[in-house]
């Protein structure tokens, strides 16, 4: 028995049983969300039509019986929104629980070294200059300019940070966060000076900057889906480095860690799914920051079990915020976020004062 | 530490509301141009974005997303062809109860879908966003947008509604119903020594919003018989640029919307209390108006006439007696 026990790997995974209830309880709560969601919104068309239509449009399943107005609002309206949400939700608590690991910093968050402030930056620029317009060609991809321009400027901004924190030892965390600071300070000032200088369209930029799902089309979707996926999927392959990683570097490079290129590549790859989720929606606030934190206290630090429940729960934490955000009248969910996270973050805060904060 | 970078929200929401009432006070130059009719009852019909809309018929069902739209078609006879509005509506009394489709400026893409119109009535200049009016364009509902930024261009707003829903006949007796009240107004200003005004749109933290070079205000009170204190193209002025500027008249159009201001002696005392205001002229002699037709003289339908005649009145009272 004892040897048994010596034998097993340093890193003690959760038990297959654990795992099961954690991701299998977040996996009914997206769905149940999900179908809430679709199910509801400010119009009258409820569950029952919307089943049916979802079935049809999916399967082919029954034939109309109900208005063309109901359908256009569930397929074209309602579900893509839902998706986005999870998408964006999944993709920037995953970012989130990869940062917090990597830089060992529990205030970092997926826009920590300089994606909110580079995707906001381009985005900002796309809506105030018309003329961009015929420069990158409208309708690539399905996605607008702004689009287009939000995710560019998010990986940019990364990779600047990156460069200018580069030195001949490698890339200290330090240095990352505070040249990924200073860029996105930089960056935040070229933002503030494009409103002060938009006229009559600083309202679009400022709703823009808020986050919303509002825009969320399938098009967008088909852009986003992919990157965020194949972005977690790369993620969760390297869940023992992470791992590793939260022993610090010294420890990790002795555990056969490189842990150069594993920043390189855990940064890129969070990049792309935040940059991404930010094209679609926008900067939506606190979903990156508060859900790995939430995970960690709940089922503690193994990123095998961490990684897939962040992507579960944010996604479902992201598509609840949204239900509220429309039904409150459309206001942005970035608002929702923090209104209601922030207060559930603190409570559970203050309960469990210590240790566990720091990843 | 690498703390995140965002800007406080209320921040934000403040840019917001500033941003809506600057955009409700600047200027740019659209046209619009008449429609033509083919064989097959489709009407073709250019906005004031320059878009070309086909409707397949006279439109029945129309969403309305600025309540100066409601007002026109409400003025052509055809409220009751309206299945949706904004939360903001309020004239004629009729629309008050329709479904809102616009909430708390907000456009609920859902709610619009569900009213199934076969035309939507937008604002221009991102008061409805464009990324809005391409969603809608996108789900293949007919959407003019109407942006007018003259009472010439209002007139020609109320004919394309006309032609869009089949009243055009109407739409010409308005119009020119409108062009004799706005001549009346002419003739009885004429010849007046047109006074150095300032109309208050909004006023915050030693900002005062006025009406803009070149925009539609400033073009209505040139007409009512003042000489515009317009500061640049969208209307913002600081205290010392105000004083410089030394108004002879005070319009408090701020009035309209905060009852404090209401009376007359309570708001020369409270702009009085502004830094630097005191030494305008216009507040030492005592010639600040509360002025309580805001909303006609700023919302760009029917009604701008009713503002154009109040805001002549409070000028030039001895005019009109």
């Amino acid at each position: 028995m004892r040897a048994a026990a010596a034998a097993r790997p340093i890193t003690l995974g959760p038990s297959i049983g654990r795992s099961t209830a954690v991701l299998g309880g977040g996996a009914l709560l997206l769905v149940a969300v999900a179908l809430v969601s679709v199910a509801v919104g400010t119009t009258g068309v409820g569950a029952a039509d919307a089943g049916a239509i979802v079935l049809h449009r999916l399967l082919g399943i029954g034939s109309p019986t109900w208005p063309a107005a109901s359908e256009t609002i569930i397929w074209e309206l309602r579900l893509p929104r839902v998706v986005g949400g999870m998408l964006v939700g999944a993709g920037l608590a995953c970012a989130g629980t990869v940062f917090q690991a990597l830089l060992r910093n529990p205030m970092a968050d997926p826009y920590v070294i300089g994606t909110a402030a580079g995707a906001s930056l381009g985005a900002v620029a796309a809506l105030l200059v018309p003329g961009l317009l015929p420069i990158v060609g409208v309708g690539w991809l399905g996605l607008g300019v702004v689009q287009v321009f939000a995710f560019v400027g998010g990986v940019v901004a990364v990779t600047v940070v990156f460069a200018v924190a580069r030195g001949q030892g490698g890339t200290p965390v330090v240095t990352l966060l505070l040249a990924g600071y200073a860029i996105s300070s930089l960056l935040s000032a070229g933002v503030a000076l494009l409103m002060f200088v938009s006229g009559d369209r600083l309202a679009a930029v400022v709703m823009w900057l808020l986050g919303s799902l509002g825009g969320a089309s399938w098009p967008r979707l088909a852009f986003a889906a992919p990157l965020i996926v194949g972005s977690f999927v790369l993620i969760l392959l390297r869940w023992r480095r992470l791992n590793a990683l939260l022993l610090g570097e010294e420890q990790a490079g002795h555990l056969g860690v490189d842990v150069e290129r594993e920043k390189r590549i855990l940064t890129g790859l969070a990049a792309l799914a935040t940059s991404a989720g930010v094209a679609i929606s926008g900067t939506i606030g606190f979903v990156g920051l508060v859900v790995p934190h939430l995970l960690r206290f709940a089922f503690g630090p193994d990123h095998r079990l961490l990684l897939p429940a962040s992507m579960v729960y944010g996604a479902a934490l992201l598509v609840l915020a949204d239900l509220g955000a429309r039904v409150a009248g459309g206001i942005p969910v970035g608002i929702v976020t923090a209104l209601l996270g922030a207060p559930f973050f603190l409570w559970l805060l203050r309960r469990s004062l210590g240790p566990r904060l720091a990843p | 530490m690498g703390t995140p970078r965002r800007t406080p929200t209320l921040a934000r929401v403040t840019l917001l509301l500033i941003a809506v009432l600057v955009s409700a006070c600047t200027a740019s130059s659209t046209s619009s141009s008449p429609s033509q009719s083919s064989a097959t009852g489709s009407v073709t019909l250019t906005d004031d974005a320059g878009r070309e809309v086909t409707l397949a018929g006279p439109a029945q069902r129309i969403v309305s997303l600025a309540p100066s739209n409601t007002e026109i078609v409400c003025a052509l006879d055809a409220c009751d062809r309206l299945v949706g509005v904004t939360d903001f509506d309020d004239f004629p009394t009729e629309v008050v109860d329709l479904p809102k489709v616009v909430v708390q400026t907000q456009v609920d893409l859902e709610r619009l879908v569900a009213a199934e119109p076969d035309l939507v009535l937008a604002a221009g200049n991102e008061l409805t966003p464009s990324s809005v009016i391409e969603r809608i364009e996108d789900l293949g509902v007919p959407i003019l947008v109407l942006y007018p930024e003259s009472l010439d261009e209002v007139y020609a707003d109320i004919e394309l509604v006309g032609d869009a829903i089949d009243r055009r006949a109407e739409a010409n007796e308005l119009v020119d119903g409108l062009r004799v009240r706005v001549a009346a107004v002419e003739d009885a200003v004429a010849g007046v020594s047109a006074p150095l005004t300032l109309y208050e749109v909004f006023h915050a933290e030693g900002t005062t919003y006025t009406a803009g070079e070149g925009s539609f205000l400033a073009s209505l009170l040139a007409l009512a018989g003042a000489e515009p204190v317009t500061g640049d193209a969208e209307g913002v002025m600081g205290a010392e640029e105000l004083a410089a500027a030394d108004p002879e008249l005070i319009l408090l159009g701020t009035a309209s919307y905060d009852s404090a201001l209401a009376d007359p002696a309570a708001a020369l005392d409270a702009v009085r209390a502004r830094p630097g205001w005191g030494e305008l002229a216009a507040v030492r002699d005592g010639n600040v108006i509360p002025y309580l037709a805001d909303i006609v003289t700023t919302r760009p339908g029917p009604r701008i006439v009713d503002g154009l005649e109040a805001l002549a009145r409070a000028i030039h009272p001895d005019r009109f007696d």
